[in-house]
């Protein structure tokens, strides 16, 4: 990767810009560089997630979320606040997860109805921008912000963001694994945006590559169900996978024998061991 | 105190009394100032002044869960009528008949966020 550093002993090494390497650089290190474009990254985001990124340095232009760098975010959330500065607009969103100013900075060779037009106080947006830190407060700096027109895009956002989040914390989905190589890893973070209770799948690091598809299928089953203390009997989880009654006793067995679920109440109650 | 307002259905009210929480749900029931919304389940609310129901229509609300697991109202959103996906809108206007983009809410997808919520809390919500 090619961060653009004007003195060269973090870029050593690296130039190639082939691989994921969150941790390529010298985070301190952050402060006067120049970023190019092509080092740029745009995620889906929580608004929780982006109050609490880490910030490398306070002059840094980039945050870490689930250790992986992310410069240029996106979000919904529904509109709080509009307040119109002589400079700019100040948006307050809140996506349900916390709430964060966005600032859309005035334009006054173009008109602002095109950019702006259709934002209402709880009507939902949708927000492009670089996520800044100024004077101990955080906003987003916003490119483009626009109204939802349709709100399943706010349940859509949601699971993009999870799909995301799992991707960066446990690991590609087991397909993308399959694929190999960083370069997957880059390119998934808008391939991966299957639904948010199939996500469970995901943890595919903690699922060993020699299961059979009985177990995995009664694993996925239990990953997909509401979790709760007990788990779930083995005649639910037959009727929901619609297997044989022996054939799930066979997987549970399977499963339990690689850790991966535990008896609770008796022994036909399973529940997962690492939620 | 957080600004987060978990999302919810009927089965977690008892976890999150007497927090606030965001619910998506169908109203089924207006009587003056309660009503009756499906959200994986019925949930009473009571509504505040602003609060404006429409029967049958999908909508969000922000409240507080009470010690009754009845919810008091502090925001709503209107969400749109209740429809099947798939289908489609017909609206006649000045070009004739046509099909609009149907914006019916996907409950599938509601009901997905609200398992991911609680499943990887970590990006919604902290946990006490």
């Amino acid at each position: 990767m090619d961060y653009g550093y004007t003195t060269s002993y973090t870029a050593a090494g690296h130039s190639d810009g082939g691989g994921f390497l969150p941790n390529s650089q010298n985070p301190d290190s952050g402060g006067g560089a120049k970023r190019k474009f092509g080092t740029d990254t745009l995620r889906p985001v929580t608004i929780k997630q982006l109050v609490a990124a880490h910030h490398p340095s306070p002059d840094a232009e980039h945050f870490i979320i689930d250790s992986a760098e992310a410069t240029q975010v996106t979000f919904v959330g529904q509109i709080r606040n509009i307040s119109t500065q002589t400079t700019n607009v100040t948006y307050k969103l809140d996506d349900g997860t916390g709430i964060i100013e966005v600032k859309m900075w005035k334009d006054n060779d173009a008109p602002d109805e095109g950019r702006t037009g259709g934002l209402v106080e709880q009507g939902y947006a949708r927000v492009w921008g670089r996520l800044k830190a100024f004077a101990n407060k955080r906003h987003v700096g916003a490119q483009i912000i626009r109204p939802v027109a349709d709100l399943n895009e706010v349940q859509y956002h949601l699971l993009e963001a999870t799909a995301v989040h799992l991707h960066f914390s446990r690991g590609p989905l087991e397909s993308m694994q399959a694929k190999g190589g960083a370069g997957a890893a880059n390119g998934a973070n808008g391939a991966d945006g299957t639904d948010g209770g199939y996500a469970g799948n995901s943890a595919a690091t903690t699922i060993p590559a020699n299961l059979s598809l009985r177990a995995k299928k009664v694993l996925h089953c239990i990953q997909n169900a509401v979790q709760t203390q007990e788990g779930l009997h083995v005649e639910q989880i037959a009727a929901q996978t619609s297997m044989d009654f022996g054939e799930v006793q066979k997987a549970g067995d399977e499963l339990q024998n690689n850790g991966l679920i535990y008896t609770t109440v008796d022994d036909l109650t399973w529940a997962l061991l690492d939620v | 105190m957080s600004e987060a307002t978990p999302r919810i259905t009927a089965q977690y009210l008892e976890q999150f009394s007497h927090q606030n929480v965001r619910i998506l749900g169908k109203v089924r029931q207006l009587r003056g100032e309660q009503a009756t919304i499906d959200a994986g389940g019925q949930i009473s609310v009571y509504l505040n002044r602003d609060a404006h129901l429409q029967l049958n229509h999908a909508v969000e609300i922000i409240g507080k869960v009470q010690n009754d697991l009845s919810v008091k109202v502090m925001a709503s959103t209107d969400f749109g009528p209740e429809g099947q996906i798939g289908q489609s809108l017909f609206l006649l206007d000045a070009k004739g008949l046509r099909a609009v983009l149907t914006r019916w809410i996907d409950f599938a997808a509601v009901e997905a966020v609200v398992d991911a919520t609680h499943r990887y809390h970590e990006i919604f919500y902290d946990k006490e």
